[in-house]
C-alpha cells in the first residue's frame, strides 16, 4: 500500500541539503525560460529575434500587440496568445535583465 | 524494472514514504543535493541542464543507454535522405563541458524508492546511483501488434536512430506502382503532426523521383487527423492528391511483418512494398513500475512533475500523463518535454531552498512539418495552470488548461516557415544540449 505523504514534510526534509552558487527562483525566469525553445537560452539565441537585454517596456509592448492581433499572422501571435497580460509582463522585465549578444 | 518487479517496487516505495517524512540527518545538511536524471532526450537533457544553470552546486548525473541521442524532430527529413543522420544526432559534451553534468551510458534498470537509489546497467557491471530527487524522461514504449509483429522487418522510425535508417532504406528501393502503408496510433502517442507529416515527406518524395503510380497509404486509428487538420487536409486532398489515400478509423487487428500485411477494422492491406508499423505507445519501460494511468501514462503533479505517493520521483515528457481538460490534452513532443523540464527543475531547486512550487507557471509546444520539400506548415499551443474542466465544463481540478491552439494559416504554409523549421529545430537542439 502507498502512503502518499504531505508535501511540507518533505520540504522541510530536503531543506536541510545545502544549496549554494544561486538564490532561490527569480521572478519570471520560468516563464521566460518557455520562449528559450525558439529565441535560445536566456533568449540570447541561437533561433529567432533576440530577446535579451532589450527594452522591458518594448518587449512587452510587443507582446501584447501579437496576443490581441485580430488576424492571426505568425506563429507568435498564437504563443502570445499562451500567457496572462501579468505573465508576459515579467516574461518581459525579466529578459531585459538577461545579457544579450547584441544580436538582433 | 529488471531487477524489482511491481509488487516489490511498491512495497519499497511504501518504505520509502514513512522515510521520506522524516528529517534528514545532520549529515545531510551540508551534502550538496544529488539528481539523478534517466533518458537524454529533450525532456531529460533540458532538466539536466537547467538543474545546473538554476540550482548552484546541486549535483546532476544524466543515465542514457546511448552515447548520443538522435532526434525525433526532423528525423522524416533524414527517411527522405533530405538531411543526414549526423544533423539530428545530439551529444552530450556540452552538458559535461559547459553545465557539468556528470553523464553515464548505461540502463537504468530498476530504481530503490526505500532507499532513494537507481540501479543502472553498464558495459562494467551493475551501478547504484543514490539521489535526492529522480527525474525520469524514459519517452515512450511500444504496445506490441497483435500477429506477428518484427519492428526489424517493419521498421517505425518512430524512435529515431537506426530505426530511422531501416525506413529510409526501404524507402529509397521502392519502385512505380509500389505502396507504402503506415499507421497513425491511437492517441496518446509521440508527436501529434509527425505521422502525417511522414505520409506527406514520403508522398513528396516519390513524386519527386518519378515513382509513377506508388502509393501512401496512411491506416489511421483515430477518426480523423489529430493535428493540423486544415494543413493536413490540404495536404491530402490537394498538394499530394492521387498519391496519399487516408483512412480514418482504421483500428489494427493483426501485422504480419513477414508478408508486411496489415489488417485493420477498416482497410486490409496485403504485401506492402513497406509497411511502417507505427505502434500504439505507453510510458518508457523504466516508469511501468510507477502507477499507470489506463493509457499507460504516469500521471504526475503539473507543478512539480512529481508521481502521486512518490514525492522525490518525477516523470517528464512523453511517458507523464499531465492533469488537463477533457480533449485538451497536452500533446506529447520535444518541445513540450523541454517545457515541462523547467517547471520539474524550477519546483526541485525551490524544494532545495524550502520554497513550495511556483503557481504562476505556462507550458507550450510549436513546431513546424515540412508539407514538401520546400514548403512547411506550423502548429502552436499553450497551457497555463488552473482550473481544468471534463466535456460538460465543470471544475474537476487543478492541472494545465490549454488556452491556445492553431495551426498555420493557409498563406502561412511556405518556403518561409521551411527556413524557420530549421531555426526553431536549431534553437530547441540549443537550448537543450548546449
Amino acid at each position: 500500500m502507498i502512503i502518499p505523504i504531505p508535501l511540507r514534510a518533505v520540504l522541510i526534509g530536503a531543506s536541510l541539503l545545502a544549496i549554494s552558487g544561486q538564490s532561490g527562483a527569480e521572478p519570471g525566469r520560468l516563464l521566460a525560460s518557455q520562449c528559450a525553445q525558439c529565441h535560445g537560452t536566456n533568449g540570447a539565441g541561437p533561433g529567432f529575434d533576440e530577446l535579451a537585454g532589450k527594452s522591458a517596456s518594448e518587449l512587452y509592448h510587443e507582446l501584447i500587440e501579437m496576443k490581441y492581433r485580430a488576424n492571426i499572422e505568425g506563429i507568435m501571435d498564437r504563443q502570445a496568445r499562451g500567457y496572462t497580460d501579468g505573465q508576459l509582463r515579467k516574461i518581459a522585465d525579466y529578459l531585459s535583465t538577461v545579457p544579450g549578444t547584441g544580436g538582433d | 524494472m529488471n531487477t524489482l518487479n511491481r509488487r516489490q517496487f511498491l512495497k519499497l516505495a511504501g518504505a520509502a514514504s514513512a522515510l521520506a517524512a522524516l528529517p534528514r540527518g545532520v549529515g545531510a545538511a551540508t551534502t550538496a543535493p544529488r539528481v539523478v536524471v534517466v533518458g537524454g532526450g529533450f525532456g531529460g537533457a533540458t532538466v539536466a541542464k537547467y538543474l545546473r544553470m538554476w540550482g548552484g552546486n546541486v549535483q546532476v548525473t544524466l543515465v542514457d543507454a546511448n552515447p548520443n541521442h538522435v532526434s525525433c524532430i526532423l528525423s522524416n527529413l533524414v527517411v527522405t535522405g533530405a538531411l543526414s543522420m549526423s544533423r539530428i544526432t545530439l551529444g552530450f559534451d556540452s552538458l559535461k563541458n559547459n553545465h557539468g553534468v556528470t553523464v553515464m551510458q548505461g540502463r537504468a534498470i530498476g530504481i530503490d524508492a526505500a532507499g532513494n537509489k537507481l540501479t543502472v546497467s553498464t558495459s562494467t557491471g551493475n551501478k547504484v546511483l543514490p539521489y535526492d530527487h529522480l527525474v525520469l524522461s524514459p519517452g515512450i514504449d511500444f504496445v506490441p501488434a497483435p500477429g506477428n509483429w518484427d519492428a526489424n522487418l517493419t521498421p517505425h522510425a518512430w524512435q529515431a536512430g537506426p530505426q530511422t535508417t531501416l525506413l529510409k532504406n526501404q524507402l529509397a528501393a521502392m519502385r512505380s506502382y509500389e505502396t507504402f502503408v503506415m499507421t497513425v496510433p491511437k492517441a496518446p502517442y509521440r508527436c501529434p503532426p509527425g505521422p502525417y507529416e511522414r505520409a506527406c515527406v514520403v508522398a513528396d518524395y516519390l513524386k519527386r523521383k518519378g515513382r509513377t503510380g506508388a502509393k501512401v497509404i496512411v491506416l489511421d486509428a483515430n477518426p480523423g487527423i489529430t493535428a493540423e487538420p486544415v494543413a493536413f487536409t490540404n495536404a491530402f486532398n490537394v498538394t499530394h492528391a492521387g498519391w496519399i489515400e487516408y483512412v480514418p478509423n482504421a483500428t489494427v487487428q493483426s501485422v504480419d511483418s513477414s508478408k508486411r500485411t496489415i489488417v485493420t477494422s477498416a482497410r486490409t492491406v496485403s504485401n506492402a512494398k513497406v509497411l511502417n508499423y507505427i505502434p500504439n505507445q505507453k510510458a518508457g519501460a523504466i516508469a511501468a513500475a510507477l502507477p499507470l494511468n489506463s493509457q499507460g501514462f504516469v500521471p504526475v503533479n503539473p507543478l512539480t512533475y512529481a508521481v502521486s505517493g512518490y514525492p522525490n520521483i518525477h516523470v517528464i515528457g512523453d511517458a507523464c500523463a499531465v492533469p488537463a481538460s477533457v480533449g485538451k490534452a497536452v500533446p506529447k513532443s520535444g518541445h513540450m518535454a523541454n517545457s515541462e523540464a523547467k517547471v520539474c527543475a524550477d519546483a526541485i531547486v525551490r524544494s532545495f531552498t524550502g520554497q513550495l512550487p511556483d503557481e504562476d507557471i505556462a507550458t507550450s509546444s510549436a513546431c513546424f512539418s515540412p508539407i514538401t520539400n520546400t514548403k512547411a506548415s506550423w502548429l502552436s499551443t499553450n497551457f497555463i495552470y488552473g482550473d481544468i474542466v471534463d466535456a460538460a465544463g465543470n471544475v474537476i481540478g487543478k492541472g494545465m488548461n490549454r488556452v491556445d491552439i492553431g495551426e498555420a494559416p493557409a498563406n502561412g504554409i511556405d518556403g518561409d516557415s521551411y527556413q524557420d523549421m530549421f531555426t526553431w529545430a536549431d534553437s530547441i537542439f540549443s537550448d537543450s544540449y548546449i
